[in-house]
C-alpha cells in the first residue's frame, strides 16, 4: 500500500498536474497573442476562436493610445540604464567583499543583507518626499528643470543594490582564487584586473543579476506610479494600467491585448534566450 | 598586499553610499515621519508620538489590509512550498523536466499588470470562464466581486510565483549526485522517502533562503491587487482585496492632503512584521548543514 501511494499514485498525479500547469501557461501566452490580432467584437464574443483576418492595426492603435510609444521608450531607457548601473555598482563591491579578509568585510555583507528585509513600504513616504524636494530644489536653484524619471531611475538602482550585492558576493566566493594571481604578476592595477580578468570569469553570475534586474525594472509598477505618474513619464506597466481602465469605456479590446503583447513578449524572448542560466546563477549565489 | 585589498574601499564605496544614503537613511526618516502628523514638504510637521500607530490599530480598513497581507504570506507560502515539494518528488526523473521547469517559471518574467489585465478579462461576469462554466450547465460566478476577488488574487499569486521556487529548488537538487539515489533505491526507499531523506536535507540551505525571500516578497504585494481590480473602479481596489501596500499607496496618492505620518506608520509596521516573520522563518528552518562526504 505504501509503495502504491509513494511510488505510483502520488508521483503520477503530480506529473499530470505539472504537465497541465505547463499547458496552461503556454496556452495563456498563445491566447494573448491571438487575441491581439482580432477585432474587438471577436475578442469579446469568440474569445477562443482564431482571428479571421489578422488585425495588425491593433498594434498601431495601442501604440498611439495612452502614450504607449513614449511609455515604451521610457521603459527601454530606464531598464537599460538601471540594469547597467546596478551591475556596475554592485559587482566591484561584491568582489572585494567576497575576497577581503578585513575585519569589516563580514559585517558589511550583513549590512547589505539587511536591505533585503527592509520592505519598500518603509521608505515609500521618504521617496515621495525626496521626489518632491528634489524636483523643487533643482527647478528653483540648480538647473531650472528636472525630470521625475531621473529620480525614478536613482531609486530603482538604490533599491536593487542589496539583492545584487547579496547574490554576487555568494557567486564571487565560488570563483577560484588563482585567477587574480596571474593579473597581479603582470602588474595590472585593481581596476584593470577586475575588468579584464574577474569580469569575464564571473560572467555567468553577472548575466544572471543583469537579466533578473532587466526583468524587475521592466515590470516595475509601484515606484513608477508613485514617482513618475504623468502620461509622458509613464513606463509600460503604468501605461497598460491606464489603457486597461480606459478600455472599459472605449472597449478597444484588441488594442488592449496588443498592449499586453508589447509589454510581455520582449521579456519572454529574453527569457527563452537566456532562461536556464538565470536560475542556475542565482542558486550558485544563494547557496554559498 | 593583494590587489583586491588595495581596491577595497574604492570598489565598495559607490554601493555602500548609494545603499546608505538612498535606502537606509530614508528608512530611518520614514520611522521619524511615522511619529508625526505631516502632509509633505512645505506644510507643518507636528509631533504625534505613537498616535498614528494606535489610530491604525483601530482602523477597520487597515485591519482588513493587514489580515489580507498576513494570510497571503502564510497561506500563500504554505501552498507554494507544498506544491514545490510535490514537484520536486517527481521532477528529478520526469521526461522533459528542463522544459517543465522553464515553463512554470515563465509567469515570473511577465508583468503582473499584464497577467491581471488578461485574467481579469477572462474572469469578467460575462467573460470566457463563465461562458465555459455555462457549457457544463454551471452558474456564472462573480469572480472579481467583493466576496471572491481576494481568493482569486491569492490563486493568481500562487500560480505566478510557485515556478520561481520550483526552479530555484530544482537547480539545487540537480547538484546531488545520482549515486545517492541509486543507493536509496537498493534499500527500497519510495520516491517520497527519497525526497524526505535525501533531496530535502541536501537542498535545505536554498529552501531556508527561499522561505525568507517569499516572506519579504509577500509582504509588499501590490501590483497583482491593482491588476485584478482596476477593471472596477480606477486606482481604488475594493476594501476586501487590499493589502497593506495598496492601502498605503491609496493614502499617499489619495485625494486631499495626504496623511504621510499614517502612511509611514504602515511602512514601519510592515517592517516590524517582516522582521518578526524572518526571525520565525529562520528559527523554523535552522538546521545543521548536511554535506555529502
Amino acid at each position: 500500500m505504501r509503495r502504491l501511494i509513494g511510488d505510483i499514485l502520488l508521483p503520477r498525479a503530480t506529473a499530470v498536474a505539472l504537465w497541465a500547469w505547463v499547458a496552461f501557461n503556454l496556452a495563456l501566452i498563445a491566447w494573448v497573442g491571438i487575441q491581439s490580432l482580432k477585432d474587438s467584437r471577436d475578442v469579446w464574443l469568440h474569445p477562443f476562436a482564431l482571428p479571421t483576418t489578422p488585425r495588425w492595426d491593433n498594434f498601431s492603435s495601442a501604440w498611439q493610445a495612452a502614450e504607449f510609444s513614449s511609455a515604451a521608450l521610457n521603459s527601454v531607457v530606464l531598464t537599460a540604464f538601471g540594469a547597467v548601473l546596478i551591475v556596475a555598482i554592485s559587482a566591484p563591491a561584491a568582489y572585494v567583499l567576497a575576497r577581503s579578509s578585513r575585519r569589516v568585510a563580514a559585517p558589511t555583507i550583513s549590512y547589505f543583507a539587511m536591505g533585503l528585509s527592509i520592505p519598500i513600504q518603509t521608505i515609500l513616504v521618504p521617496i515621495v518626499v525626496v521626489k518632491l524636494s528634489v524636483y523643487t530644489f533643482m527647478e528653483d536653484w540648480v538647473t531650472g528643470w528636472w525630470d521625475n524619471r531621473i529620480t525614478l531611475l536613482v531609486f530603482q538602482v538604490a533599491l536593487s543594490v542589496p539583492f545584487a550585492v547579496f547574490v554576487l558576493t555568494g557567486y564571487m566566493r565560488s570563483l577560484p582564487h588563482e585567477i587574480e594571481e596571474a593579473a597581479e604578476i603582470d602588474g595590472a592595477g585593481p581596476l584593470r584586473a577586475f575588468v579584464q580578468v574577474i569580469m569575464p570569469v564571473a560572467r555567468p553570475g553577472l548575466t544572471t543579476v543583469f537579466v533578473l534586474n532587466v526583468m524587475g525594472l521592466w515590470n516595475e509598477t509601484l515606484l513608477a506610479l508613485l514617482i513618475a505618474p504623468l502620461p509622458e513619464e509613464r513606463n509600460l506597466p503604468a501605461a497598460l494600467l491606464g489603457l486597461y481602465s480606459s478600455m472599459q469605456y472605449s472597449s478597444d479590446w484588441g488594442g488592449m491585448f496588443a498592449g499586453i503583447v508589447i509589454l510581455v513578449y520582449p521579456m519572454i524572448v529574453l527569457y527563452i534566450w537566456l532562461g536556464r542560466r538565470i536560475v542556475d546563477g542565482m542558486t550558485a549565489g544563494i547557496s554559498r | 598586499m593583494k590587489t583586491y585589498e588595495r581596491a577595497f574601499w574604492p570598489f565598495l564605496l559607490p554601493a555602500l553610499l548609494v545603499y546608505t544614503l538612498l535606502f537606509v537613511a530614508p528608512s530611518l526618516f520614514g520611522i521619524w515621519v511615522s511619529l508625526t502628523r505631516w502632509s509633505g514638504p512645505g506644510s507643518e510637521m507636528t509631533w504625534r508620538g505613537l498616535d498614528n500607530y494606535v489610530a491604525l490599530l483601530h482602523n477597520e480598513v487597515f485591519a482588513t489590509a493587514f489580515t489580507n497581507t498576513f494570510v497571503m504570506a502564510i497561506v500563500g507560502g504554505g501552498l507554494i512550498f507544498a506544491i514545490t515539494f510535490l514537484a520536486m518528488v517527481v521532477l528529478r526523473q520526469l521526461k522533459g523536466r528542463a522544459f517543465i521547469r522553464a515553463v512554470v517559471f515563465l509567469p515570473m518574467v511577465i508583468s503582473i499588470i499584464a497577467i491581471g489585465a488578461a485574467v481579469g478579462f477572462l474572469l469578467n461576469p460575462e467573460g470566457a470562464v463563465n461562458t465555459v462554466l455555462g457549457w457544463f450547465g454551471l452558474d456564472p460566478q462573480p469572480w472579481l466581486g467583493p466576496e471572491m476577488v481576494f481568493r482569486c488574487i491569492v490563486g493568481g499569486l500562487i500560480w505566478s510565483s510557485t515556478g520561481f521556487y520550483v526552479a530555484l529548488m530544482m537547480s539545487a537538487a540537480d547538484a546531488i549526485p545520482a549515486h545517492v539515489y541509486e543507493d536509496a533505491q537498493l534499500i527500497g526507499a519510495t520516491k517520497w522517502e527519497q525526497f524526505r531523506h535525501i533531496t530535502l536535507p541536501l537542498t535545505w540551505d536554498v529552501f531556508a533562503v527561499s522561505a525568507v525571500l517569499w516572506v519579504v516578497g509577500s509582504l509588499k504585494i501590490f501590483d497583482i491587487v491593482l491588476a485584478f481590480t482596476t477593471a472596477g473602479t480606477a486606482a481604488a481596489p475594493p476594501i476586501p482585496a487590499r493589502t497593506i501596500a495598496v492601502q498605503q499607496y491609496i493614502v499617499v496618492k489619495g485625494a486631499g492632503l495626504p496623511e504621510l505620518g499614517s502612511a509611514a506608520a504602515m511602512g514601519v509596521m510592515t517592517l516590524l512584521v517582516t522582521a518578526v516573520l524572518i526571525v520565525l522563518t529562520r528559527r523554523i528552518t535552522r538546521r545543521d548543514r548536511v554535506e555529502l562526504s
